[in-house]
């Protein structure tokens, strides 16, 4: 296994990479390549530093259709969760203009994992901030298993997922109050974490935010997700699954 | 987490949706205790300024060890800090935190409450066995990041 940390993005990347018959070298050169890619990405997609585009988009010094085709893209993204979501995800309803920063992460992480994966690297885990994606499953054990943080005790995991896809997990936890109800700008909510599953983890990651901003009426816009699983915690405690989360059992522990 | 085969084996088998212990008792450990205080501060969302990429050389690990070492200094959304780890015959047997710096009190306080638990965190994800933690970001990722540091200078030793 080929362990890679890599900061950018203003968080930590980790790269768990099982080289199978990609040799060792190329495997690590291909993660060389991911972390650049996600060190543009960072430059172009910062709405911390003023000369990004995305930073002159949202000043309106940038037109998309003269915009990074990164940009264009990562518009597109947000467009489909925003529709996936029935509007509890909306980039274009953020105080201070378009804020497509509930994407991007993940969106950049999938990216990262791509890489890899058109090196030949047959397993590997890329995980960005908690957003995770995996290609294949480690070394004697059927799949990647991924402990959901537990949202009021940060010694302890809520649950252990096997994923197949990518994972994003959204609450208010860690960094306070921080996501915005689109629709009437509430910033305090009685889901306390959301975790989505699924294939793309742009889309898991914008999901997850909006099952915690959707609050009483996340359960409801999860049922309705066909492509996506999800695991919630409210905040009185309960846990909800949908039917296609698969939990680790205990034998593998 | 002991408690998890027994969450998995009542969810299991529920087609759709289901509420466990809906409208009873928190079913989650730690329920009932109130979130930790943070900051309200809007505008504290977004990723800060990057730090220059600090990388840790590529390792193989594979070999059982026993030792201590030195995580490198982290930086996190509000400050910086190291762990040092001891491991005995390949498992983590402590760790601990060798500096914190923080860049404002509000982050001091939230930085106390979290990284006494996060030391036990590591362990516990240790014995559940598990490849990442998802949800887990900035203070957590950036220990998590220095006890991986350490653990591949023990690797390497």
């Amino acid at each position: 296994m080929i362990v890679h940390v890599e900061a950018v993005m203003g968080t930590m990347f980790s790269f768990h990479v099982e080289p199978g018959e990609c040799p060792n070298r190329e495997a690590s050169a291909a993660i060389a390549s991911a972390c650049t890619r996600l060190h543009d990405l960072d430059a172009i997609f910062s709405t911390w530093k003023p000369e990004s585009p995305m930073s002159r988009f949202r000043a309106g010094l940038l037109r998309l259709d003269e915009a990074q085709c990164e940009m264009v893209h990562v518009t597109a993204l947000c467009e489909e969760a925003r529709t996936l979501s029935k509007g509890w995800f909306d980039p274009w309803a953020m105080p201070g203009g378009f804020d497509p920063t509930g994407l991007v992460k993940g969106w950049a992480v999938a990216e990262a994992l791509e890489i890899l994966r058109l090196a030949g690297v047959k397993a590997a885990m890329v995980n960005g901030g908690g957003d995770i994606a995996v290609l294949g499953s480690p070394a004697k054990t059927p799949a990647w298993r991924i402990g959901i943080r537990h949202p009021w005790r940060a010694e302890a995991l809520a649950c252990v997922l096997e994923i197949d896809g990518a994972v994003a997990t959204s609450g208010c936890y860690e960094r306070g109050p921080h996501l915005i109800n689109p629709k009437d700008g509430r910033m305090m909510f009685e889901t306390a974490s959301a975790s989505v599953v699924g294939a793309n983890l742009a889309v898991c990651d914008a999901l997850a935010t909006a099952l915690v901003v959707a609050d009483k009426e996340g359960p409801e816009l999860a049922r309705n997700l066909a492509d996506y699983e999800v695991y919630l915690v409210r905040s009185d405690g309960t846990e909800h699954a949908s039917a296609g989360i698969v939990f680790a059992t205990e034998s593998v522990c | 987490m002991r408690r998890v085969g027994t969450v998995a084996a009542s969810i299991v088998g529920f087609a759709g949706i289901v509420a466990l212990h809906a409208g009873g008792s928190p079913s989650l450990p730690g329920a009932a205790a109130p979130p930790a205080p943070v900051a309200s501060t809007p505008g504290t969302t977004t990723p800060g300024t990057t730090t220059p990429g600090r990388t840790t050389v590529p390792t193989t690990t594979a070999v059982p060890v026993t030792g201590t070492a030195a995580g490198t200094s982290e930086q996190y959304g509000y400050g910086a800090l190291a762990v040092k780890v001891t491991e005995q015959s390949g498992h983590i047997a402590d760790v601990s935190v060798t500096s914190l710096q923080t860049a404002e009190q509000y982050s001091q306080n939230l930085a106390q409450q979290v990284i006494p638990m996060l030391r036990s965190e590591v362990l516990s994800a240790q014995s559940a066995r598990v490849n990442a933690i998802s949800g887990a970001t900035y203070t957590s990722e950036a220990y998590t990041a220095s006890v991986q540091s350490a653990l591949d200078t023990l690797a390497a030793k």
